[in-house]
């Protein structure tokens, strides 16, 4: 019983799949529509990133700093010193490991909101840092400016990570995506992850078994950190500029655990869920409402975010995931070559917790 | 140069107070009910639109104001525990055992109130003109503005004030009590969910009266809350978890650091030191310079 649960929901991934394949040649008239669905992979993998910290039982209020890292690595290198971001894109991945060792490290070992307030401060502050400064030594941020990705060859290069449609971004980013909740899943299934859900439930209990909290913890965030800075040079290279305003800024990190929360906190398939619902619905109202209702905006995120909490604790995962049950056994019990006692009712577990 | 320093080590203690006035309720709250109130910043941004709007509209001085927005304050924060955290409360103390979930709500609410305030009042940064407002004490090259000073007294006695409570009275007994293990409290009798609330509320009115009194020098705009929450929150650290005393030192050193450290390097680098310091403090004192919880 288990292992047809387990089949249906690979048969639903590989349809899903098939139709996130099949998605950019029939919307090639529809750019916007394309770039909606890139967005919704890019959150979808940076809260992918983010749940990562969840899991092992920490909450990262600064998430948006290390896609501001990867992002500024990246393309200060490309800009500066002519690397191209397909290299540059793992010096950002080192940059913000390093970031995330130094804050990691003291404030992971501890109970209690200080690696929450750790983060929090951390992204306002270099925020402000980056936007006030030009140059730092040899390195020019460039400042409330902002860098302005220079166009090879029109913007049509691929090897300096630069495309002249939507395509290959909308490819690269799904691919990062799956990449990203594979991990999530595989990491679920070996020994860090049943440590990290050690930790998270009961840490004293899992200490007392020898697992070293901090150590996993810090494990969970460097891992976090570095794809989170991959997703920055995405963003960098997608939209050919990157800003300490936006790409740094707290309510980027918001909107990643916001996804996130919606779709389901310390699950593995929930921020894919929450990307899909957050994007769209936050992309139409700007569309909608356009500059008219300043602060509706993110009203309505706060409320939502508010709401989940209060009502849907476990987000939206543990009610797509029955959903999908439900069709599963449906869909199954009216195929009479597999409609045996045995079979019909059984229930198996299901992807995510 | 010493004169430089003496002015920027003055105008540190002043901006101090006003750290420390926010720090404190935020600490009483931590310190009791172990909340991170990450809407804090909002709630005095709502106390000081509130003030603001009785001196627009009704030509309340802000000092007088205190009056009303206090009580407002106090069922704000009473109702804020009592509706949203409480239910949080309930279900999680079955199965969660680090309240992350309530600082998600928090956050949340800290959106929901920012922008609310952005809707309804646009981003203008407002402002209270008041006779007073650019009275000053002149001493030597000293120049200290009266509503500074008089916030840095209020920041004093306010610390002073909920200590004197919490330490001296019987409503004080029983928030220590509910803050160092709510089990016991709950089985020596106390409401302990009347007392959150209570503590929540009380925490607000502290604020709120803090942010009365910044009224006459301080601007007000919906996105003010969160860099002052933040730290604050950098300040009950460094102060030391749920510790009054602490949140209060805490506040003055921050000012006078940034301040002074402003002297030699530019504020933004300088606002870094604060962080390094957080940092620091965390590493070698988790608990903090007068901490009195253990991390």
């Amino acid at each position: 019983m288990e292992r047809r649960s387990i089949s249906f929901n690979w048969i639903v991934a590989a349809i899903l799949l098939a139709i996130a394949v099949i998605i950019p040649f029939v919307l090639e008239k529809h750019p916007y529509y394309v770039h909606i669905f890139i967005l919704v992979f890019l959150f979808g993998y940076l809260s992918t990133a983010w749940g990562l910290v969840g899991q092992s039982g920490q909450l990262s209020f600064g998430h948006a700093v290390f896609v501001g890292l990867g992002g500024y690595t990246s393309t200060i290198l490309f800009m500066d010193y002519a690397i191209t971001p397909w290299i540059g894109m793992l010096a950002g991945v080192i940059v913000a490991s390093v970031f995330g060792i130094i804050i990691g490290y003291p404030t992971l070992r501890l109970r209690g909101p200080y690696f929450a307030l750790a983060t929090l401060a951390f992204g306002l502050i270099l925020q402000t840092y980056v936007v006030n400064t030009q140059e730092l030594g040899p390195i020019k941020l460039r400042g409330a400016m902002g860098l302005l990705l220079p166009l090879k060859n029109g913007g049509d290069a691929p090897a300096v990570f630069q495309f002249a449609t939507k395509t290959p971004y909308y490819f690269i980013a799904l691919a990062m995506m799956i990449c990203a909740v594979l991990l999530s899943y595989l990491l679920n299934r070996t020994r860090i992850g049943f440590y990290w859900t050690a930790i998270r439930s009961d840490q004293d209990a899992a200490e007392s078994l020898g697992i070293n909290a901090g150590k996993y913890r810090l494990l969970a965030f460097l891992l976090s950190c570095a794809l989170t800075a991959l997703g920055g040079t995405l963003w960098a290279q997608y939209f050919h500029y990157i800003n300490a305003e936006r790409g740094m800024a707290l309510s980027l990190s918001i909107e990643i655990v916001l996804v996130g929360v919606v779709g389901g906190w310390q699950t593995i398939s929930g921020p894919m869920i929450g990307a899909m619902l957050i994007i769209p619905i936050s992309e139409l109202l700007r569309a909608e409402l356009g500059g008219g209702f300043a602060g509706l905006h993110a009203l309505i995120y706060g409320l939502i975010l508010m709401g989940v909490i209060l009502w849907l604790p476990r987000g939206l995962n543990p009610l797509v995931m029955s959903g999908l049950k439900c069709l599963g056994d449906r869909l199954w019990s009216t195929n009479p070559a597999v409609n045996t006692p045995g079979i019909v009712g059984g229930s198996g577990k299901v992807e995510g917790r | 140069m010493v004169e430089t320093l003496i002015s920027a080590l003055v105008a540190g203690l002043l901006v101090g107070g006003l750290y420390a006035v926010v720090a404190i309720g935020l600490s009483l709250i931590f310190g009791i009910i172990r909340v991170i109130n990450f809407a804090h910043g909002s709630l005095l941004m709502a106390s000081m639109y509130a003030g603001f709007w009785l001196w627009r509209l009704c030509g309340i001085d802000p000092y007088l104001s205190i009056v009303i927005v206090v009580p407002l304050a106090f069922i704000g924060g009473y109702g804020v525990q009592h509706f949203l955290i409480h239910p949080m409360f309930q279900r999680e103390r079955t199965y969660v055992v680090e309240p992350l979930g309530v600082l998600l709500l928090m956050a949340g609410l800290d959106m929901a109130l920012a922008n609310g305030a952005l809707l309804l009042f646009k981003s203008d940064f407002r402002a209270v003109t008041v006779p007073y407002g650019a009275a000053a004490i002149h001493l030597g090259f000293l120049t200290i503005p009266i509503t500074r000073l008089i916030l840095l007294v209020i920041s004093m006695l306010l610390a002073l004030g909920l200590s004197w409570l919490l330490s001296r009275t019987e409503l004080g007994n029983g928030i220590r009590a509910v803050g160092q293990n709510r089990e016991a409290a709950a089985l020596c009798g106390l409401n302990v969910y009347h007392t959150y609330a209570l503590t929540f509320g009380l925490g607000c009115a502290v604020t709120g009266f803090g942010g009365c009194a910044m009224l006459p020098f301080y601007f007000v705009d919906p996105s003010m809350g969160l860099p002052l929450a933040i730290k604050s929150f950098i300040i009950v650290v460094l102060g030391g978890l749920g510790s009054i005393p602490g949140a209060l030192v805490g506040g003055f050193i921050i000012g006078v650091v940034e301040s002074v450290g402003g002297q030699f390097v530019p504020a933004t680098s300088a606002s870094i030191f604060s962080l390094i310091m957080f940092l620091f403090i965390v590493f070698f004192r988790p608990k903090g310079l007068m901490g009195v919880l253990e991390a």
